[in-house]
């Protein structure tokens, strides 16, 4: 993964899981792959670390939101694709409103104060 | 698929689905190389920290735990067979007897509807009583709607099947008894309703299985033939089955309809009789009502019956229901029983556990240099603490596993030597089981938690834990001595003691006028003519008339307190040659003139509290208007409670009206076994309806004293398991003190200190912890023992010459056990310890 000393590791970790909502939400990706687009998306600012993904996704397929498949990569390699399942939508939707709601105060405390 | 399913999909394919997260690293790791990083972290430890993420890791750990204590005490055979033993002996005591009070208490009779089942008995602010007299029951029966049924059961004494020279058990039922419990027949039938309801009836007997067995060899062709029954002729119709439970654990060898005795007792007119409390009520409670509910409505029935039959109920009574789908109806006296054998149980488990802990202990130091080594390498005190407890977990399950099927065989032989119901078995129910799960983790607890703080905080070599240990042991012990002294001296005063009447020479007639419906004046005759005949026989020396007769079916007593001490009343009346007959010396005064009134004769010791120093005849007694005036003082004699100090007796002289009631006592010149075959005949020549009942008293007591005697052996046996227990414990914790110290005893010694000086130095760590340990033990035992007031026939809880002899005991095991290891080490080569030092 290319890291550079500008990038920012993800955190806090309560952010990883709705970041990989986010991006498993328009197709299933593999580990990699999924690094790779939150790097790419965050204009190379966010780094996730493979401590902290692979955990992560572990406790998203123990909760029922994502699941896995054996699928091809890119490289031609049988590697497994992780997929949105109905919870994890849900869990995203829901995740996303937090989420809005937590910074627009946050917003609103760093305007006024 | 919820959460929890997952997470077991995933234990069980965990090593597919790692192998799968693997492969997805090793991708990963792949493809970062190829964009020119090559920094992903340690695999293995990513791998760990995503495994970690399903939360099985405590399980990982346990099994882990599990393998490795298993290892360790596969190794050490020698520790692993000593500790599982311990503990078998320490958890096995206890689920055994918790095994007898669940079959006491807690497993429902294998009977229909056995928890809806109560006991129903007459009770109020200052009496209480079993049984009540049949038109009560018959009112309550008929008027109650809490009940769905009602039972009663009329026990008599033993009756004679045709020429049989010894009597058999017999008691009379309500014919819906068999069909309310769900009883079947062996062979035949059992009562029921329809056939055997009303005096017209035809005569019919209901046999025991054992009876059937042993008199009549199980023939099958039983059913239908007429045996007589004290005389009278009744028809078998059945046998009860092998294995039928009973109420209240009554179960006589020959069963008949109430409505008949009549017919088996001649001219009894006990059924009729309002103020004779003659039977036992069972009730079934309608299906939704709670006992409190039925009680409530006896409430309000008992009033209407006071209403309309004043003389048949007492002021104030109630009908007290308990429940009675057990094989016991549990009174608080049988409670006091239960938490008396379940605190010594719980002892002996201390003592094992304190044992075992030190043996744990002196293990540790073994095993310091393992323990150091693990924490070296990064294992948490919390881990090390954790794995420890497991190995304790692990010998505790071994143990009570040994112990569960220790008591199990034990039970199993107990109850093949007593008389105990067929239904009930040895073989552990759901119950007993949780209870020993139960007991493995006290167990743990007690012995395995002290020795794991220790090790896990590397203070192996530390005493305290030691001196706690060796004090509670030592504690738990000095309990269970003290006991065991106090229960063998009960049964040797019992054994020992002069009950006070010559019992020897002894019978008793009780010929049961009342129940076969002689009037006063009748059963005045009866008794003149057959004392006249009785006195005319050679070898009779005496002859007289009780109406409570020593070690009788009856007892009747009354608690009072004297001077602030609580004494127990047992009131008797009696003709005026009883005290010549029984032998007791009349020290005082005199006795009574035939039929006397207002006056009482008392006991030595009540005299003696009552009036201490003062003439204690003339003096007044009774709280009521007239007062009975004292005319003498007879000797001390425990008729009805043998060998209790505590017990008093007042005598009053025998009315007309209580002649019914009263029972004939002989005392022979020679053997009075003799006697029985001219009494019968006198009697048979009297009235050839009454079959009386004849009892050597010398028999009885015996009976009496043997009971005392298993007791005391019983608890003895537990108190030597205990001290042997300690013993053994402290035997090795002493050895092993001195062990870890052969080196600085060896150049003690080198150096020219004296060996006796150089073992008291060792021994002093020990010296507190026994000390702390014998005053600890006696004093609880002397708060505790007062439970046991009324197992110890009049010895005092606090017998000094019982406290004594037990803490000697223990002292002198003691000392055995800790002069044996350490004298060992004074004899060992001393120049080649410190060679190899």
């Amino acid at each position: 993964m290319p890291m550079n000393d500008m990038s920012e590791s993800v955190s806090p970790a309560g952010v990883l899981p709705m970041l990989i909502l986010r991006v498993l939400h328009s197709g299933s990706l593999h580990g990699y792959a999924i690094a790779q687009r939150i790097h790419v998306l965050s204009s190379e600012v966010l780094a996730v670390e493979e401590g902290l993904l692979y955990p992560t996704l572990q406790k998203m397929l123990r909760k029922g939101w994502v699941s896995a498949e054996w699928g091809i990569s890119e490289t031609n390699r049988k590697v497994r694709f992780y997929h949105l399942t109905p919870t994890g939508r849900a869990q995203l939707a829901s995740e996303l409103s937090g989420y809005g709601r937590v910074t627009q105060a946050i917003q609103e405390i760093l305007r006024t104060a | 698929m919820s959460e929890f399913l997952r997470r077991i999909y995933y234990l069980l394919h965990r090593r597919r689905l790692d192998a799968e997260l693997e492969a997805d690293m090793e991708f990963h790791r792949e493809m970062a190389a190829r964009s020119g990083d090559a920094s992903f972290g340690n695999t293995l430890r990513l791998r760990e920290q995503a495994h970690e993420a399903w939360g099985w890791t405590w399980l990982e750990h346990l099994l882990q735990d599990l393998r490795f204590g298993a290892r360790l005490l596969f190794r050490s055979p020698g520790f692993t067979l000593m500790a599982v033993l311990v503990l078998a002996i320490g958890i096995g005591v206890n689920v055994s007897a918790f095994s007898f009070f669940d079959m006491v208490a807690l497993k429902p009779l294998p009977v229909s509807d056995a928890d809806r089942i109560v006991r129903l008995e007459r009770s109020s602010a200052t009496n209480h009583a079993s049984e009540m007299a049949y038109p009560s029951f018959l009112f309550y029966r008929d008027h109650a709607r809490t009940l769905s049924a009602a039972m009663a059961t009329l026990g008599v004494p033993p009756m004679q099947i045709d020429d049989d020279l010894q009597p058999t058990s017999a008691s009379f039922f309500t014919p819906n008894f068999f069909t309310e419990l769900g009883a079947h027949a062996a062979v035949g039938r059992l009562f029921s309703p329809a056939r055997d309801t009303g005096p017209a009836a035809p005569p019919s007997v209901v046999l025991s299985y054992g009876l059937w067995q042993r008199r009549f060899a199980g023939d099958p062709d039983l059913v239908g033939r007429v045996i007589h029954i004290d005389g009278k002729p009744a028809t078998v119709v059945g046998v009860t089955p092998f294995d039928f439970a009973s109420l209240g654990g009554q179960g006589p060898d020959l069963w008949m309809p109430i409505d008949q005795q009549p017919y088996f007792v001649a001219r009894s007119t006990i059924l009729q009789d309002w103020t004779t409390s003659s039977v036992r009520m069972w009730g079934k409670l309608a299906p939704g009502v709670s006992p409190a509910q039925a009680e409530q409505e006896f409430r309000a029935l008992t009033d209407t019956l006071r209403r309309q039959h004043p003389e048949a109920v007492w002021p104030g009574e109630y009908i007290q229901s308990s429940p009675g789908g057990h094989l016991q109806v549990m009174q608080p006296q049988v409670y006091r029983v239960a938490v008396m054998v379940g605190i010594l149980a719980l002892l002996i488990l201390i003592v094992a556990c304190a044992n075992l802990g030190g043996l744990m202990l002196a293990r540790a130091v073994s095993r310091q240099p393992e323990i150091t080594l693990r924490i070296a390498i990064g294992a948490g005190r919390g881990r090390i603490f954790r794995q420890l407890c497991t190995e304790s977990l692990l010998l505790a399950a071994l143990g009570a596993s040994v112990g569960l099927a220790l008591a199990c065989a034990a039970n199993r032989v107990i109850l093949a030597r007593t008389n105990a119901p067929h239904w009930l078995s040895a073989t552990p129910d759901w119950r007993i089981l949780l209870f020993a799960i139960f007991m493995t983790f006290a167990a743990t607890l007690f012995f395995g938690l002290i020795p794991a703080l220790q090790i896990a905080r590397q203070r192996q070599h530390k005493t305290v834990a030691r001196q706690i240990l060796v004090g509670a042991q030592i504690a738990a012990s000095s309990i269970l001595l003290i006991v065991a002294a106090l229960l063998l001296h009960a049964a040797l005063h019992a054994l020992y003691t002069d009950p006070g009447f010559g019992y020897q020479q002894l019978i008793s007639v009780d010929s049961r006028l009342g129940q076969h419906g002689y009037t006063a004046a009748a059963s005045r005759a009866y008794l003149d003519q057959m004392q006249a005949r009785l006195r005319a026989l050679p070898g009779v020396t005496s002859v007289s008339l009780v109406k409570l007769p020593p070690l009788g079916h009856t007892v009747s007593f009354s608690n009072v307190e004297i001077h602030g001490r609580s004494i127990t009343i047992y009131p008797n009346w009696v003709a005026s040659d009883f005290f010549l007959t029984m032998g007791i010396p009349i020290r005082l005064g005199r006795t009574f003139l035939p039929a006397e009134q207002h006056v009482v004769i008392v006991s030595e010791s009540f005299a003696r509290q009552q009036w201490p120093g003062q003439n204690p005849i003339g003096q007044l007694l009774g709280n009521g208007p007239t007062k009975d005036m004292v005319i003498g003082v007879a000797g001390d004699a425990h008729i009805n409670a043998l060998s209790n100090d505590d017990a008093i007796e007042q005598y009053w002289a025998a009315q007309p009206s209580d002649m019914p009631d009263m029972v004939v006592l002989v005392r022979a010149a020679g053997e009075p076994g003799s006697l029985a075959p001219s009494i019968k005949s006198i009697s048979q020549s009297l009235d050839a309806a009454v079959l009386p009942e004849i009892r050597q008293l010398k028999l009885l007591y015996h009976d009496n004293v043997n009971q005392v005697e298993l007791t005391a052996a019983a608890v003895s046996l537990v108190g030597l398991v205990a001290v042997s227990l300690a013993a053994i414990g402290i035997l090795g914790l002493v050895a092993f003190a001195v062990t870890q110290r052969t080196k600085e005893i060896a150049i003690r010694i080198a150096l020219g200190a004296r060996p006796l000086a150089v073992l008291s130095a060792v021994l002093r760590q020990f010296r507190w912890p026994v000390i702390f340990g014998l005053i600890a033990g006696t004093i609880l035992a002397a708060f505790g023992s007062r439970l046991l007031r009324a197992a110890l026939y009049g010895v005092d809880n606090l017998d000094p010459l019982s406290y004594a002899t037990a803490i000697a005991t223990l002292v002198v095991i003691v000392c055995v056990a800790m002069l044996i290891p350490a004298a060992r080490t004074l004899r060992l080569d001393l120049a080649r310890i410190l060679h190899y030092e």
